[in-house]
């Protein structure tokens, strides 16, 4: 039980990171502890419900995968942003353009 | 270490990593505080026995991610002074908000969580190496391609930045 409450407060302060940070690193962070915390929550839940250890961990590896490539992929985004605009923080961004 | 405490490290390593990030103004402390939760996520696998999770997440993130967002934040941010100060807006919404989801989430998983014993268990790489190229086989080739595209997008993004 302990463990389901330290992993809902960091999914909740994640949430409270990437709603309230105005720099695109900041949200990003919260991003990744959303899905770390969620990621913790799962891997419990499967070791709690029974399943066998190797299948977990396939669960917990694929999981771990998304997440660092929205990582690349999200810090990628914003160097080529910056380097084009000079801008880094959520609001600077008004529009979309190629 | 006997598996209670080893628990209860696992927790706070965990809970004060998410904290500092909430709380830190400062770029680096906040990164700091992020390597604290991440080393916090490979302990929570240890103690479950998922020792191949926990040495991949070490490698991934706390070599991998942690490392690029020390870059990111090196090119991006205009330091003042020799401080890296990120702006925080204290959102009493986003507080509401965030604090809502955490609630709920507790109360939907709690009673899956009520006959919980935590106790540690046990998987070897082989056992792993099976399940992965055997029964989640097509997952497993999907993820390596979802990896290949993002290397793919980087480079494009990237590429495509110094081209103008």
């Amino acid at each position: 039980m302990s463990i389901l409450v330290a992993c809902a407060f960091v999914f909740g302060a994640g949430l409270f990171v990437v709603l309230s940070r105005k720099d695109v690193i900041g949200v990003l962070i919260g991003l990744e502890l959303m899905l770390g915390g969620a990621n913790v929550l799962l891997v419990t839940l499967a070791t709690v419900g029974g399943q066998d250890a190797s299948t977990t961990q396939s669960l917990g590896l694929m999981v771990l995968v998304m997440a660092a490539a929205e990582a690349a992929v999200g810090l990628a985004l914003l160097i080529a942003a910056f380097k084009r605009t000079g801008r880094s923080q959520v609001g600077e961004f008004g529009e979309v353009t190629g | 270490m006997s598996p209670t405490i080893a628990f209860w490290a696992v927790i706070v390593l965990l809970t004060s990593g998410a904290l500092g990030v909430v709380l830190s103004r400062e770029a680096m402390r906040l990164t700091l505080s992020f390597g604290v939760f991440l080393l916090g996520v490979a302990a929570s696998f240890l103690y479950f026995g998922l020792a191949f999770l926990a040495v991949a997440q070490l490698f991934v993130y706390v070599g991998g991610v942690l490392i690029l967002v020390l870059f990111a934040l090196m090119m991006v941010r205009r330091g003042d002074g020799d401080r890296l100060v990120m702006e925080v807006r204290w959102d009493w919404a986003a507080a509401v908000t965030a604090s809502a989801v955490t609630v709920l989430i507790v109360t939907v998983l709690a009673p899956e969580f009520a006959s919980m014993v935590p106790a540690p268990g046990a998987a070897d790489g082989g056992a792993m190496a099976s399940v992965l190229l055997g029964r989640y086989l097509p997952a497993f080739e999907i993820a390596g391609a979802l990896l290949l595209v993002a290397v793919l997008a980087v480079l494009v993004i990237v590429g495509r930045g110094d081209e103008r």
